[in-house]
């Protein structure tokens, strides 16, 4: 059972939820956030991301358990959910089922005038949101006009915008190429070093290991487990006990000490630039003592 | 304004005549274009003028047609249709309508008719990607290949959008409520960085009609 701890900035207790028609989303779910922390959401479909994501919201309300945020049980009264949804942002996987609005400003605008700014404060924020996500030339551009990436990034500055605490995005990288993913990647590494709480779903191992800090996987409605990435990363037995998958770099890195090609170092490679930094430096130290390549 | 106000039936013609030469010449928008466009509307317009115009009456049970009526009256009533038609048709191919929202919600327009524009207009285009994706989809499978086909495929096609509009209105909600909002959609104003000008200038020009008119007649 998790406990919302004095560093935890959401959390969920024993959380159980059903949808009407008796389709089980959270099973006695329970799971703590840590705050300013990088956390991957890993999990099949159906699984029940989006479920959870809808209760760290306040969208959903949890039939059995509790869900805290900052500490504190949430207040589902009109005062606490304004105050919890300004606080925490959601980025929906489908763009088109977040944007409503006609031009893309306005969209952005939308999350500030409903915090109830004033004009000219909600304008600076629309301003500074469409600057992070590289957008500004778009500004009055309808929003149909936009391509499938571009909308992905509007919706991430419609919640930017409203600069909460916690963000959350369900699949950020499905349908974007490289280069969006790469861009996306430097907002959101941004973002962290700002302090934001950023929580991510996703199917890709490869990423959620690059990125993330903690690795969260839920299973059938419930939480099955957390990890720090240097704990499960390349700790095969661990992810093949949650069919994960084994990323890229844990495989590499592996068959390199297997065929003795590195030597097992102290700190274990989170990415393929850091593994290509150790196998540079054994390079070097080879040659240093006569390794014949 | 000025086409209501004209007591000389053909002054409304004219009228239209200006708007459609300012649509092409002023504003660029090639002949072709704008007829296509304006096909359908006058075809609305033909078949209203017809209606007025003519009766059928029947004799012996015999239907005859006749040429009733006031001509100077439906000649008014068709110059004035146009004279909108053309001038609506000229704001419509000039003026995105995201600044025409902007501009209604300047001039205090009640917020839930402004609602209803932003989402009808965002949603036009959401539902007409959905139709196209799914007829591809459904051509791709020979679906329009026969009669009996298509017609199964169109059926499907009205079932699929069904539940996909209520799923994405539900979606859209979700995503609304999650950015803390009451029920109205709230959005900043826009800024024209000429705007005194340019409203100046298309009130002078409107009044200045309305003054021809009126001398006119």
């Amino acid at each position: 059972m998790t406990q919302s701890t004095s560093d935890s900035i959401l959390a969920l207790n024993s959380v159980s939820y059903s949808y009407p028609d008796g389709t089980p989303g959270l099973v006695n779910c329970s799971l703590a956030i840590k705050r300013g922390s990088r956390t991957a959401l890993l999990g099949a479909n159906g699984a029940g991301k989006t479920t959870l994501f809808q209760h760290l919201n306040g969208i959903l309300k949890p039939q059995k358990g509790t869900v805290y945020f900052e500490g504190n049980p949430i207040d589902y009264g009109r005062q606490g959910l304004y105050y919890l949804r300004s606080r925490v942002g959601i980025v929906f996987q489908n763009p088109d089922s977040q944007l409503f609005s006609a031009s893309v400003s306005e969209d952005i605008s939308f999350g500030p005038i409903n915090l109830g700014l004033d004009a000219d404060t909600v304008r600076v924020r629309v301003e500074t949101a469409l600057e992070s996500v590289a957008m500004s030339e778009y500004a009055d551009k309808p929003v149909h006009h936009l391509s499938y990436g571009q909308k992905k990034r509007v919706c991430i500055a419609g919640v930017l915008a409203m600069r909460p605490g916690v963000l959350i995005l369900d699949e950020p990288m499905t349908g974007l190429d490289y280069q969006m993913q790469q861009e996306l990647m430097n907002v959101l590494e941004k973002l962290h070093n700002d302090g934001m709480t950023i929580i991510i779903a996703t199917h890709d191992i490869d990423f959620a290991c690059q990125w993330s800090d903690i690795l969260s996987i839920l299973e059938g409605g419930s939480c099955a487990g957390s990890f720090s990435i240097d704990e499960i990363l390349h700790n095969f037995d661990l992810l093949a006990s949650y069919r994960l998958g084994v990323p890229a770099v844990a495989k590499l890195y592996r068959s390199l000490i297997d065929t003795a090609i590195l030597k097992e170092a102290t700190s274990r490679p989170r990415n393929t630039d850091e593994l290509i930094v150790q196998i540079k430096s054994t390079a070097i130290e080879h040659g240093k003592s006569g390794f014949n390549r | 304004m000025a086409a209501c106000v004209a007591k000389n039936p053909l002054f409304p013609f004219w009228i239209a005549a200006f708007m459609v030469a300012v649509a092409i010449f002023g504003a660029s928008i090639p002949p072709l274009r704008y007829l296509r466009i304006a096909v359908p509307a006058l075809g609305f317009l033909c078949t209203s003028a017809l209606s007025l115009a003519v009766s059928i009456n029947f004799h012996d049970g015999a239907p005859s047609l006749s040429f009733d009526g006031n001509q100077s009256v439906i000649i008014q009533v068709c110059g004035r249709s146009l004279a909108g038609l053309t001038s609506l048709l000229f704001l419509a191919l000039t003026t995105p309508l995201t600044q025409i929202i902007a501009m209604l919600r300047l001039f205090k327009i009640p917020d839930i008719l402004l609602d209803i524009m932003v989402v009808c207009y965002r949603t036009l285009f959401v539902f007409s990607e959905t139709v196209h994706e799914t007829v591809t989809a459904q051509s791709a499978r020979l679906g329009y290949a026969t009669l009996p086909g298509s017609i199964r495929s169109l059926g499907a096609l009205a079932a699929n959008l069904t539940v996909d509009v209520w799923q994405r209105s539900c979606a859209l909600n979700i995503a609304a409520i999650s950015r803390n909002s009451n029920g109205s959609f709230r959005f900043m104003e826009q800024s024209f960085s000429n705007r005194t000008r340019e409203v100046s200038l298309s009130l002078t020009i409107g009044v200045c009609m309305i003054i021809i008119a009126m001398v006119v007649s």
